[in-house]
């Protein structure tokens, strides 16, 4: 190697090198993240087909396009904030039962009172809370967050489950109803999916444009050497936890547009959906490596594929089957495309 | 050095923030409805008003995670309050059976009188079942049935293959003048064996209505959440049919909700288990809810009364019997706009 | 005005960690511009004394001065602003970042504060590398595509990213090739002509000589010679303050009859080679004899007994067992032919740590005690036992927890577990690492016992005098290659340093 670096060396000043290796940089990063988007893009193509073909008439519909999308969103928006705790090398379990609180705290009796604004900021606020104290006991209190995630799980569930005594509390706010009309779409869209594409291209840039996102990665690729880079890792880990109780609270405002209500049952195993969602967009378990268009793919396929099955009115026995089969599918499609993109 | 007084300020407005969010969050967990009477216990005659003998009952059921189970705690607990002479031992709700069973196997030792049960899960605590009955302590089974029917004393409990079959009849009944009628069936957990008990009832009664098919069936998982997605998709899939039947009335407030965001109220619908939002809807009549199949959770009541029954040795009025049965199978009655008031006070506030 | 104070002076600085004490009173004095080199043995302290100066580790006592002003270095931050970089051998890049997002992470150019401005970082981090004279590394490629060599570089650009006043680069020849080497040695006389300090960590005295203006020894945690000219200090004077030692060794004798001499190997390595790693390596091994490898971490020594065990698969050359070659990359097929290998990291590699001395021993031969899958317990335990006897293991019991153990009786249960399965080869890395000195004799007598009767050794150590001492023949790597071999009893500590060191023996 030592050959080319001294040739290289000597060409550097001239322009048509130099714009040789601007091409090549523009390029290459972007070829490794086309691969991977590309492959989940196909899995999509392939799904989109098989929907046209077994339901023609309903699938292919605006309405069923708008309908897909709006199911994902909420799961989606959650696993945007997945995504950001998966790349810096952890984990949050207790997503689902974060959103299950939210949605319940916001729809008593007490908060549907202060109407719209009261249900958004209480949705809000305790997500981020949760994300707070996750964050903390992970950050500072250096617990597992694994261990840390999974008590979070339990204690939200148990505080909604108290809150609610297992009842269905109905939202009768009606401006908060109305969000999840057909007649508040704009121009077509529903807003729950704006929102979405919203927190998607917040958590786009986030991750790849902005120093957050650079930390993020550095902390998941290796927190020892982000730290001798002067990186402040606990503070680090603490906002990211409190990134995805944020998206939790959000997730779970659009839950209660969606669902007119609050149970203490919403975002059921919402945190497997996520990380299976993040995973098989190309975000590596072990941290280090975080893509949220990817994530927004992974949640689509899953989606799409549960929306093919209903409109084809298979059992929910095969559709579990075939949810398997899929997620081991797409997974070994992107590894074969990624390692033939290596090689 | 000069940031120190911006940041701390910083820090106090910040922490004011915080803690006057968190008083405002802890006020917001209240669930009493602030202008309304809580409605009317469950205003169905009492058996026997005349008191009797002193009778203590334990109580056992598991969490009450569910409307319906709600419902059915506050059903045994303002019943039993009907009662001067029954005085009730309720346990803490649970779905684990080992505490459940360390729960029963308290009651037991603490000697009451008669035993009303509702396992987390039926066989699983049949022993603990047995084990009350060698001890003299008759055990009244609630609903989920003991794999012995030496572990009870008597049984009570909701039809799920009549429910199907209720409202199978009932939709039949409403659509048997129209030619290539569709049915839609949006089922609950699909893991569960009396999912699958209330489908064979349905299948079965549309069998009677060869003018009515069965075109589409997906199951949602008794949470609104999956009743909300699984309506949506089957609203998509089936552009036009003429009824739907839902198994469960608290996952229909999903289900409610995607019929309404999609516009549709081209077709009837019949709810099942029965929920307050549904005997609402009904009485309203302005949704396309028009009925609802019960799965009553005043079964709950009537085993509270069986129990005080038991204890005092006496039998149930109306039958020629001096004992108990041994077994009741309650029916499944279809609830609809006509007779809504007749059912509204038993147990649905 | 006076001569101005000393860049960077550190005075007395200790630090402990469980157990270690590591650094145990330590002087340097650093002076703007100049290349003060810091030389040691493995375990001298001199990452933790490179790690304290970069605000990752807070010493435990001493003062540091820097330009006059007593200092704290609090965090790695805190020593950035200081001006004061470090090129860590490891640990130091994240591959699924660029180059460009490597060199300025922690200090990204931003716009409002937090939006990373990546065109800029790049331009910036070409300019670096350009000055580095790498301009061919792309700015944008992941780091993890680089190689070894243009990872330093990254690393050294990112030095530079900063205000730097003083560079610390531990062993930043150690992957470059020798015209790669002369280009990092252009840059160190750049840098110091523009005033910066580095301090320079390497094991190749000449390279010492050639940049160095000073040099400190250290040696156990301390600092035993500072402010030696680098350019005029006898090798032999260097070597002697690294070495000097105040523990003597106490080795079993050899046998007086030259037991293995005449007898067929049992092992036989032949022109054995994985590229980047080790360059062909040829041995043979007889019964009765214990060879042992010299070399400094890095010169590839536990890579060739990995490679033998077929834990590493070779890129050539083969490895024979009585005449019958093996299956390159298969450990199975080492381990059915007769070699043992009692691996470097005991703890992580080599035992169940959770489990009894009876598991540990028997594990690899577990088959021998099961029918149909169950485990006769007791035909294992007393098996195990046995062994465990033959090898005076202290406690005699084979229930106690391993974990328990001391290092050097959980060493004796690794030695077990293969003389239990009865193999013809023992491989052994580092047998004494984490084992106290008076245990390590005792050890020392087991593995002579062991080649007495009939076992063949391999040793690496990174202790010269264990293998002199130990071993009959000795082979001395340097940077994946043998450059000497000898008997060792022809060999002293300061011969075989010189070699590793140098590469060339001097007479």
């Amino acid at each position: 190697m030592t050959q080319p670096a001294t040739a290289a060396q000597k060409e550097a000043p001239t322009p048509a090198a130099k714009s040789a290796g601007d091409k090549e940089s523009s390029r290459r990063p972007g070829l490794r993240w086309d691969i991977r988007t590309l492959s989940l893009l196909g899995v999509l193509a392939v799904l989109v087909a098989v929907g046209g073909i077994t339901a023609p008439d309903e699938f292919l519909a605006t309405n069923n396009l708008q309908l897909v999308l709006t199911q994902a969103s909420v799961i989606g928006v959650v696993t945007v904030g997945m995504t950001f705790v998966i790349t810096s090398g952890g984990i949050d379990l207790s997503v689902g039962a974060i959103v299950a609180l939210a949605s319940v705290w916001a729809t008593t009796v007490a908060t549907q009172e202060f109407g719209f604004a009261g249900i958004l900021f209480t949705a809000v606020i305790v997500g981020v809370g949760c994300g707070l104290v996750n964050g903390v006991l992970i950050a500072y209190g250096r617990m597992v967050p694994f261990i840390a995630t999974l008590a979070m799980l339990a204690s939200a569930r148990g505080l909604a489950l108290q809150i609610t005594d297992g009842s269905t509390q109905i939202v009768t706010v009606e401006s908060v109803l109305d969000l999840g009309a057909r007649d508040a779409y704009i121009l077509g869209i529903p807003p729950l999916v704006l929102i979405f594409a919203a927190v998607t291209v917040i958590g786009w840039l986030l991750l790849n444009r902005t120093t957050f996102g650079r930390r993020t990665v550095a902390v998941g690729g290796n927190a020892e050497a982000a730290r001798l880079a002067g990186i402040d890792v606990r503070r680090q880990r603490l906002y990211l936890y409190l990134l995805s109780g944020l998206c939790c609270g959000i997730a779970a405002f659009m839950l209660i547009v969606l669902a007119g209500s609050g149970q203490n049952t919403n975002g059921n195993l919402y945190e497997l959906d996520a990380i299976a969602a993040a995973i098989i967009g190309g975000t590596l378990l072990s941290g280090g490596r975080g893509t949220v268009v990817g994530s927004v793919l992974g949640v689509l396929v899953f989606t799409t594929i549960t929306n093919i099955f209903a409109l084809n009115n298979l059992e929910t026995a095969v559709q579990q089957i075939a949810k398997g089969a899929i997620i081991v599918a797409a997974v070994l499609v992107q590894r074969r495309s990624l390692h033939g993109g290596d090689a | 050095m000069a940031k120190t007084p911006a940041t701390s300020r910083r820090a106090l407005l910040f922490g004011t923030a915080a803690v006057s969010t968190g008083a405002l969050l802890t006020a917001c967990t209240s669930n009493e409805p602030k202008n309304q009477e809580k409605a009317a216990d469950n205003a169905a005659p009492v058996a026997d008003d005349k008191p009797g003998k002193a009778v203590t009952i334990g109580f056992a059921g598991p969490q009450a995670d569910h409307g319906w189970l709600n419902a059915i705690n506050d059903n045994a607990k303002n019943r039993a309050k009907k009662y001067k002479d029954v005085t009730l031992e309720i346990t803490e709700g649970s779905n684990d059976t080992a505490q459940q069973i360390g729960q029963i196997e308290t009651l037991i030792n603490k000697k009451v009188d008669v035993l009303v049960v509702l396992p987390a899960d039926g066989k699983a605590l049949t022993q603990v079942g047995l084990q009350a009955m060698r001890a003299g302590i008759p055990v009244v089974n609630l609903d989920r049935i003991f794999n012995s029917p030496q572990a009870y004393r008597c049984w009570i409990g909701g039809d799920n293959y009549g429910m199907g079959l209720n409202a199978g009849h009932y939709i039949g009944e409403q659509l048997k003048d129209k030619k290539n009628a569709k049915v839609v069936e949006l089922a609950g957990l699909d893991n569960l064996e009396l999912t699958q008990q209330r489908t064979k009832g349905f299948d079965d009664a549309l069998k009677n209505y060869p003018n009515i098919r069965k075109v589409a069936r997906q199951a949602a998982d008794f949470t609104v959440e999956s009743g909300q997605a699984k309506m949506s998709q089957l609203l998509q899939a089936q552009s036009k049919f003429d009824a739907l039947w839902n198994h469960d009335d608290d996952q229909g407030v999903g289900a409610l909700r995607a019929i309404d965001q999609a516009g549709r109220d081209d077709f009837l619908m019949v709810g099942g288990a029965g929920a307050k939002s549904a005997m609402d809807a009904i009485k309203a009549g302005n949704s396309v809810l028009k009925a609802t199949v019960l799965y009553p959770p005043t079964m709950a009541a009537s085993a509270i009364d069986l129990a005080r029954a038991l204890g005092q040795g006496k039998g149930i009025g109306g039958l020629a019997e001096f004992e108990i049965p041994s077994s009741l199978t309650l029916y499944s009655a279809v609830v609809t706009k006509d007779n809504i008031d007749q059912y509204l006070p038993t147990g649905f506030i | 005005m006076a001569s101005p104070p000393p860049l960077l002076t550190m005075s007395g600085i200790t630090k402990s960690f469980p157990g270690v004490r590591a650094l145990d009173g330590v002087d340097l004095e650093v002076q703007a511009g100049e290349v003060h080199c810091l030389l040691g043995q493995n375990g001298a302290g001199k990452s933790t004394l490179i790690k304290v100066l970069a605000g990752a580790h807070q010493p435990d006592g001493g003062e540091i001065t820097w330009r006059g002003e007593p200092v704290s270095l609090g965090s790695p931050i805190a020593a950035m602003r200081l001006g004061i970089a470090t090129i860590y051998q490891e640990l130091d890049l994240i591959e699924g970042l660029s180059v460009a997002e490597n060199v300025f992470l922690g200090h990204e150019p931003t716009s409002a504060g937090f939006v990373v401005r990546g065109s800029a970082a790049r331009t910036a981090t070409a300019e670096l590398l350009k000055r580095l004279g790498h301009s061919e590394i792309d700015p944008a490629r992941l780091v993890g595509d680089l190689s070894a060599a243009q990872q330093q570089i990254v690393s050294m650009a990112r030095a530079l990213s900063h205000e730097v006043r003083l560079i610390v680069m531990d062993e930043p020849s150690a992957a470059l090739d020798p015209e790669e080497v002369d280009n990092l040695f252009r840059i160190v006389g750049d840098l110091t002509a523009d005033g910066v300090a580095v301090i320079y960590i390497s094991h190749r005295l000449e390279e010492i000589r050639r940049i160095g203006d000073r040099v400190t020894v250290l040696k156990e945690g301390r600092s035993v010679a500072g402010g030696l000219p680098a350019k005029s200090t006898p090798t032999h004077e260097v070597v002697a303050l690294m070495t000097g030692r105040n523990v003597e060794y106490v080795f079993p004798e050899r046998p007086k009859v030259e037991f293995a001499a005449g007898r067929e190997p049992v092992l036989k390595v032949e022109g054995l080679t994985r590229r980047g790693e080790f360059a062909p390596v040829d041995l043979e091994l007889r019964p009765g004899e214990i060879v042992g490898l010299a070399g400094l971490v890095g010169s590839g020594r536990s890579e060739i007994l990995e490679t033998i065990y077929g834990a590493r698969k070779p890129d050539g050359g083969r490895v024979l067992v009585d005449g019958t070659p093996l299956r390159p990359g298969s450990v199975r097929a080492a381990v059915r032919a007769g070699i043992g290998l009692a691996p470097e990291e005991r703890k992580a590699q080599g035992l169940l740590m959770l489990e009894s001395v009876s598991s540990n021993v028997s594990v690899s031969t577990l088959s021998r005690f099961a029918r149909a899958g169950w485990i006769d317990r007791r035909a294992e335990r007393a098996a195990a036992h046995q062994a465990v006897r033959e090898l005076s293991l202290r406690p005699d019991n084979p229930d106690a927890a391993i974990r328990t153990l001391s290092g050097g009786n959980q060493q004796k249960a690794v030695l077990a577990r293969w003389l239990l399965r009865g193999c013809k080869v023992l491989l052994l890395d580092e047998p004494t690492r984490g084992v106290d000195i008076g245990a390590r004799a005792e050890l020392y007598a087991v593995i002579r016992r062991l080649a007495d009767e009939g076992l063949a050794v391999l040793l690496v150590s990174s202790e010269v005098p264990e293998v002199l001492g130990l071993a009959d023949r000795v082979l001395v790597l340097r940077e994946g290659s043998v450059v000497h071999t000898a008997d060792a009893r022809e060999l002293d500590e300061h011969r075989v340093l010189d070699l590793v060191m140098e590469g060339s023996p001097t007479p």
